[in-house]
């Protein structure tokens, strides 16, 4: 439009009045020259909103053609303080901050896979398979609890009993599985592995220093530390169509994040699924978590808080599977600018040893950065259980009250295959 | 150091029922940064802990606690006197208080605003009006653009 005008008004200099009334075309003949002149751009030095936001631009659009190595670099570069958001927390009610932070609804039930009428036909678990599993998960829960006279130091309880016995049984159930599900044999089995994620949500003005009553994105950075996890090479299949009506609701909380309360420190910003970007395996499947012993139901009750146990279950659940679900597809080259093009589904497990959680996650948005989230009406999903008991009690080298159906959970779990 | 808080100590022989009273004391704020609704501020004595607002909140008030946090405010030491000496304002401790059960509270409004009409041909109303006429009366003139009084005719 620029060029046009200026155009006319140097056709209109050179040449008499009566001619240029004559002469009507003139115009369109501007405009066919179009390409003459390079388009006006806001200037890239000065110190302007448009200018600043052609910066930001131009350096977007470079990232859109770089490697993910690249592109995970470029933007973890810039060290700035971050919430640091820890998925076993001790804040109350951390659940509804963290689902607002990883835009996440949250469905209490598994998804119809498991429940459904689908789940008895292709996730049926054979009963041959059912026995052989529970006589190995009851062999090392007696291992753990009767064969071994385990002491323990105060607050190290899970780390003698829970940990070994959840270490033996996911590597023996994976094993075991593996001629089910063949995926398994290709997988890739990690114990206490590292996931890191960093992302950018929402916005707060800067209070004070040099550049308050400046806007800033809000930066968040989660490190976790799972128990094991499974990684597989080809993608499980998602659980709901992305477009699908969900009937959950992400909750929108106002409040600053220090109020819940959440840290700000400074460090790495790291983004990592457990592997380096060259593993074929880079594919979540399933994940194991232990519920450390200060948030354990036993402390929990003791504190008066044994209302927020399956609440903190929930909190870990939807931030370690977000971290590691959102670290798969920044692997995969999508980031804030670049959403995803499919969804992307992980699974966790969480333990104290005795009661079990299950949580699915899908992954359908990475797009939670102000500049990205205007229109996006995407969410991501988390379906959950509440916690259930595996057994109740280990006596005289026999265990009581045995749960049937948990085990076979834990088995479809596990048999959860790519298409 | 704060003052230290010595507690009546039960010696052998000393009458057995007592009650001891904290010689502490709490002071219900209004939070200057909104807080979440089961969140409730305090300024406290230097010399309580979590444990002690804790207790002090169960076994008086019988308030059900779940979670306290505190932290310490430094207050300014800027401020001279008349011997220009600096003049330390005194350092508080707040805690914040999460309350369980899902109580929530919600800090009173202690001076709500006053929106009241005094009543027609009293005397509340006549003073009211004659005070509304001399403050337009003081109101320099909006045509003089600011200049003022004595600079004219």
């Amino acid at each position: 439009m620029a060029t046009c005008t200026r155009r006319s008004l140097c056709h209109f200099l050179s040449v008499t009045l009566v001619r240029h009334n004559c002469n009507r075309n003139v115009q369109a003949k501007a405009s066919t020259v179009k390409e003459l002149y390079p388009p006006i751009l806001p200037s890239s030095t000065a110190k302007s909103t448009s200018a600043k936001r052609r910066v930001v631009d131009e350096f977007f659009g470079q990232l859109r053609s770089c490697s993910v190595k690249e592109k995970i670099r470029m933007l973890t570069r810039v060290q700035r303080k971050k919430y640091v958001i820890y998925p076993q927390t001790f804040s109350l009610n951390a659940d509804r901050w963290y689902q607002h932070y990883t835009k996440t609804a949250y469905i209490s039930g598994l998804p119809e896979k498991y429940v459904g009428a689908e789940a008895g036909s292709a996730l049926a678990v054979d009963e041959s398979l059912v026995s052989e599993a529970k006589s190995v998960v009851c062999n090392y829960l007696l291992q753990e609890h009767w064969y071994l006279q385990k002491t323990s130091f105060v607050h190290k309880q899970q780390e003698l009993s829970a940990s070994p016995f959840l270490r033996n049984i996911v590597y023996d159930l994976r094993n075991l599985l593996a001629k089910e599900n063949p995926v398994l044999s290709l997988s890739s089995l990690d114990y206490d592995p590292q996931i890191n994620y960093y992302w950018l949500q929402g916005e707060r003005t800067i209070p004070r220093g040099h550049r308050s009553g400046l806007i800033e994105p809000m930066r968040f950075q989660i490190d976790d530390r799972p128990h094991s996890q499974i990684r597989i090479p080809q993608q499980l299949p998602e659980f709901v169509l992305p477009e699908a009506e969900i009937s959950g609701e992400v909750p929108v909380i106002s409040l600053a994040p220090d109020l819940l309360p959440l840290f700000r420190r400074q460090y790495d910003n790291n983004i990592f699924i457990g592997t380096k970007l060259e593993d074929p395996c880079c594919y979540g499947h399933t994940q194991f978590h232990i519920v450390p012993d200060r948030f354990c139901r036993d402390n929990m009750n003791k504190r008066g808080l044994s209302n927020q146990v399956e609440v903190s279950l929930r909190a870990n659940a939807i931030a370690s599977l977000f971290a590691w679900t959102g670290a798969q597809a920044m692997y995969q080259g999508f980031w804030a600018e670049e959403d995803v093009s499919r969804p992307f589904v992980s699974q966790a497990v969480i333990t104290d040893g005795q009661f079990f959680s299950f949580f699915c996650y899908q992954l359908n948005t990475l797009a939670l950065s102000p500049r990205a989230d205007g229109q996006n009406g995407r969410i991501n999903l988390c379906w959950g259980t509440e916690s259930m008991g595996l057994y109740e009690r280990v006596t005289d080298g026999d265990v009581l009250g045995w749960n049937e159906a948990l085990l076979r959970l834990l088995l479809q779990f596990l048999l959860n295959k790519p298409q | 150091m704060a003052k230290r808080i010595i507690y009546p100590l039960y010696q052998l022989g000393n009458p057995q029922l007592r009650i001891f009273r904290p010689t502490f004391n709490m002071t219900l704020v209004r939070p200057g940064k909104e807080q979440p609704p089961d969140t409730v501020q305090f300024r406290i004595s230097m010399a309580m802990t979590k444990c002690d607002v804790r207790n002090y909140l169960e076994k008086i008030y019988s308030v059900p606690v779940s979670a306290v946090r505190t932290r310490i405010q430094y207050c300014s030491n800027k401020k001279r006197n008349h011997l220009n000496q600096r003049v330390k304002r005194p350092d508080y401790k707040v805690a914040y208080v999460q309350l369980a059960q899902q109580q929530t509270f919600q800090f009173p409004d202690i001076f709500p605003e006053k929106d009241k009409k005094s009543k027609e041909g009293s005397v509340e109303e006549m003073h009211e009006k004659f005070m509304e006429d001399e403050r337009q009366r003081q109101k320099p003139d909006p045509r003089r653009g600011g200049v003022t009084e004595w600079f004219g005719l």
